[in-house]
């Protein structure tokens, strides 16, 4: 009789797993679909903030043209840029790399590496100087 | 039955994992990692990657590291040292506790931990799709009682019943299986992100215990990332003379960059690192381009690798073995990916160590594996953890009486009985001792507390019943109970004494050290507790039998009273055993002309004995009958 009723919870457990498990790969395979391309992107993003930082030094107008269309490409694919520059820190969308003394706290006053978001998660936070009040 | 999940509570980072279909599974954060920085903001209640993100510009305002408080007390070395790198402020709090202040509020080192502990549950419960409620979490073999316990707070604040507290290394072991295996001495070499341990585990009957523990508090895989940026950084300053550290913005490139070389040459002979438009000189753009080799690298770190071995030396010396008798060794810590870490350790134990678990998640893996048994869904495994340090309590000469000693395996309850040492004393203190010396002074004080309203009685006489329980997840509870009057009064360690790490290792280092002193004191205190029991015993045997004693045996006694109680306090052992063993006999000089006395008086009674002897010979044949009968 213990031995059976063991059994049967053990079944149990087993089949509520199975089911829990069905659920979430479901759940995930529409979740891979929205971001098939996640991987890729991600790794294409340091070549993107490298056209950006190039773009500060070389003012060539074919370089800008470069770098517009490649991120129109990836804009196709899901990706889509943080809006953080003037806006109050927030670590869920920025990381802060220095601090700048400014008349208002907090405050994003430069961004350094764009963040991005594919659907909606941060695949990359942007990378922003934070201003300080002076006390 | 709801789930238990598996927590791996870590210094630098923290991970989960939970039985699924009968195998354990890591459960990933909600950033979608498969670990989480043990980093809280307690103000704005932000935890893991996100707290990590802002730590620049709020550097007071962010913890991390608080495992290095967890159940310490403010004046512990330790915490002085970790005080001076830690951004964040520590202060001394009530019972010197250890108090995280943040914009002015207060919080313990368990709350803190509570935070981590609470997103990995909020976390865990978006993954599973249920309510998690319940938790097994792991801790360094090292952690004392009050370590373990604030640990086991933390889980309580966050809402989660901690039903086991197992050892870092024992989990390790458990997510290889070796609990199944024939291996009996285990090595678990773990080099995290700011921690080394090197811990040698001995398996039998199902049980591992921890044989011994070594390691360095301030050694880990942020040392070498700072080696290799240093390395870059010097370079490009040589080549262009900018000093990218000096710059905020490629700092942090260059960081990031310093990591990802260090994890590519786990695979790869080469790498480059490749920082375009790096910073600025004279106006013009400068690019860092620069190849490392693998033997770079490793000549790079080869000072920080050798330094793991001295603890590793020390360990293997500890649990009195060679590293030839160690038949697995487990690699534990995202370090250990490493391949000059890896031959290292097989060159010096001889032998491939394993890896084939993710290094970074091997350890929640056994926690869950843990949990999965308490839930009954693995099987064939029992596992119990052991005492890191003997139990005890102080008893008449301040002697330590051990009642658990150490490598016990847990749980597990004992009792004693103990008297008192004076006449009609109505109380006793216990004394909780932890440690492996044999003079309560040289060891800690978990704890103490009162028993009250014992009867007056002779000393000797009440009796006092002490008893130690250790739960599954090691934390004690002492209790004493007066077993005349049923009285009782008891005390649940608790965190606010913690020994650190060092602490236990001196403890130990002592307890060989002094082994001879301390037996000879031991020995000497024993000689005199029994001189003065003697003494005792000889004063009152002569009040007793007033008049009926001799006069020159009196005199004798008293003679030999005076002699015992002149060298009491300073003769040795030996010179306090001979007196009072002359005591003792001209003692029995009292009773034995009593009964001299006695036997002239009534020589009538004689016959009366020898009656009862004959009665007594008649029942042994009544006896003998009725066994007759039986066999009949």
């Amino acid at each position: 009789m213990v031995k059976s009723k063991s059994y049967k919870s053990s079944y149990l457990r087993a089949l509520a797993d199975y089911q829990n498990f069905e659920k979430r790969v479901e759940k995930e395979k529409e979740e891979l679909v929205k971001t098939a391309s996640k991987k890729v992107i991600i790794k294409l993003l340091p070549l993107l903030a490298n056209l950006e930082k190039a773009e500060v030094f070389v003012k060539d107008e074919g370089l800008k043209l470069i770098k517009e269309d490649f991120l129109r490409v990836m804009k196709e694919e899901g990706l889509e840029e943080l809006d953080v520059l003037n806006k109050a820190f927030d670590p869920s969308f920025a990381e802060a790399v220095e601090i700048i003394q400014g008349d208002e706290d907090n405050k994003i006053v430069e961004v350094v590496r764009q963040g991005y978001k594919l659907g909606d998660k941060v695949i990359q936070p942007a990378q922003v100087k934070v201003s300080k009040i002076n006390k | 039955m709801a789930k238990i999940i598996g927590i791996d509570l870590g210094t630098t980072n923290s991970a989960m994992a939970v039985i699924e279909g009968g195998k354990p599974k890591i459960i990933h954060s909600a950033e979608g990692k498969n670990v989480i920085p043990s980093v809280v903001d307690p103000i704005k209640r932000i935890v893991g990657e996100v707290a990590k993100r802002q730590m620049v510009i709020n550097p007071k305002q962010t913890v991390y590291s608080v495992k290095r408080l967890m159940g310490r007390r403010f004046s512990d070395d330790t915490v002085k040292k970790d005080l001076e790198i830690l951004p964040y402020i520590v202060k001394e709090g009530k019972d010197n506790a250890v108090i995280v202040e943040v914009d002015g509020k207060e919080f313990t080192p368990q709350e803190i931990s509570a935070m981590i502990l609470k997103k990995i549950k909020e976390d865990a419960e978006s993954y599973l799709g249920e309510k998690v409620e319940k938790a097994v979490i792991t801790v360094p073999a090292y952690f004392d009682d009050s370590q373990r316990q604030s640990t086991k707070q933390a889980g309580e604040i966050a809402g989660l019943e901690v039903v086991r507290i197992i050892n870092e290394p024992t989990a390790a072991a458990l997510a290889y299986g070796l609990d199944k295996s024939h291996a009996h001495t285990i090595a678990v070499y773990d080099l995290g992100g700011g921690t080394f341990d090197i811990t040698i585990l001995e398996l039998g009957e199902g049980v591992f215990q921890v044989k011994a523990t070594n390691g360095d508090t301030h050694l880990g895989g942020d040392d070498f990332d700072k080696v290799i940026l240093d390395y870059i950084a010097e370079e490009f300053k040589k080549e262009s003379g900018v000093d990218l550290r000096k710059d905020a913005q490629a700092l942090q490139r260059l960081r990031d960059a310093a990591e990802k070389a260090k994890i590519e040459l786990s695979t790869s002979m080469e790498t480059e690192i490749n920082l375009p438009f790096v910073t600025v000189k004279d106006n013009q753009p400068q690019h860092l381009v620069m190849k490392i080799t693998r033997s770079k690298l490793e000549s790079l770190v080869a000072e920080l690798i050798e330094k793991t071995l001295e603890p590793v030396k020390e360990c293997i010396k500890d649990a009195k073995i060679e590293a030839k008798d160690i038949d697995e060794i487990i690699l534990v810590g995202g370090m250990t990916r490493m391949p000059k870490i890896f031959s290292t350790v097989k060159d010096f134990f001889g032998k491939d160590p394993n890896r084939s678990v993710n290094p970074d998640e091997v350890v929640a893996i056994g926690a869950a594996i843990q949990a999965g048994v308490l839930t009954g869904e693995t099987k064939d495994v029992v596992l119990l953890d052991v005492t890191p340090l003997t139990l005890g309590v102080e008893t008449l000469g301040s002697v330590t009486t051990p009642l658990i000693p150490r490598n016990t395996t847990i749980p597990t309850s004992k009792s004693e009985v103990f008297s008192t040492a004076g006449d009609n004393q109505t109380q006793v203190e216990i004394n909780v001792l932890q440690g492996e010396r044999p003079l309560a002074k040289d060891n800690k004080s978990l704890g103490r507390f009162i028993l009250e309203g014992i009867p007056p009685a002779a000393r000797g006489v009440p009796q006092i019943e002490v008893a130690f329980d250790i739960d599954a997840s090691g934390i004690l509870k002492v209790s004493a109970k007066d077993k005349a009057t049923g009285k009782s009064q008891s005390i649940q360690i608790t965190g606010s004494t913690g020994l650190s790490k060092e602490e236990i290792e001196k403890m130990k280092e002592d307890a060989e050290k002094h082994a001879d002193e301390d037996k000879k004191e031991k020995e000497k205190i024993e000689a005199k507790n029994q001189a003065e029991n003697m003494i005792y015993v000889a004063e009152k045997s002569l009040k007793d039998a007033g008049e009926k004693v001799k006069k020159e045996v009196k005199e004798e006694v008293e003679k030999n009273i005076k002699e015992l109680k002149d060298i009491i306090e300073k003769a040795d052992a030996k010179d306090l055993q001979e007196k009072t063993s002359t005591l003792s006999q001209s003692i029995q000089k009292i009773g034995a002309g009593m009964y001299d006395d006695k036997g002239k008086e009534d020589k009538g009674k004689e016959a009366e004995a020898d009656k009862d002897k004959k009665d007594g010979e008649d029942k042994k044949e009544d006896k003998n009958v009725e066994e007759g009968e039986v066999v009949n």
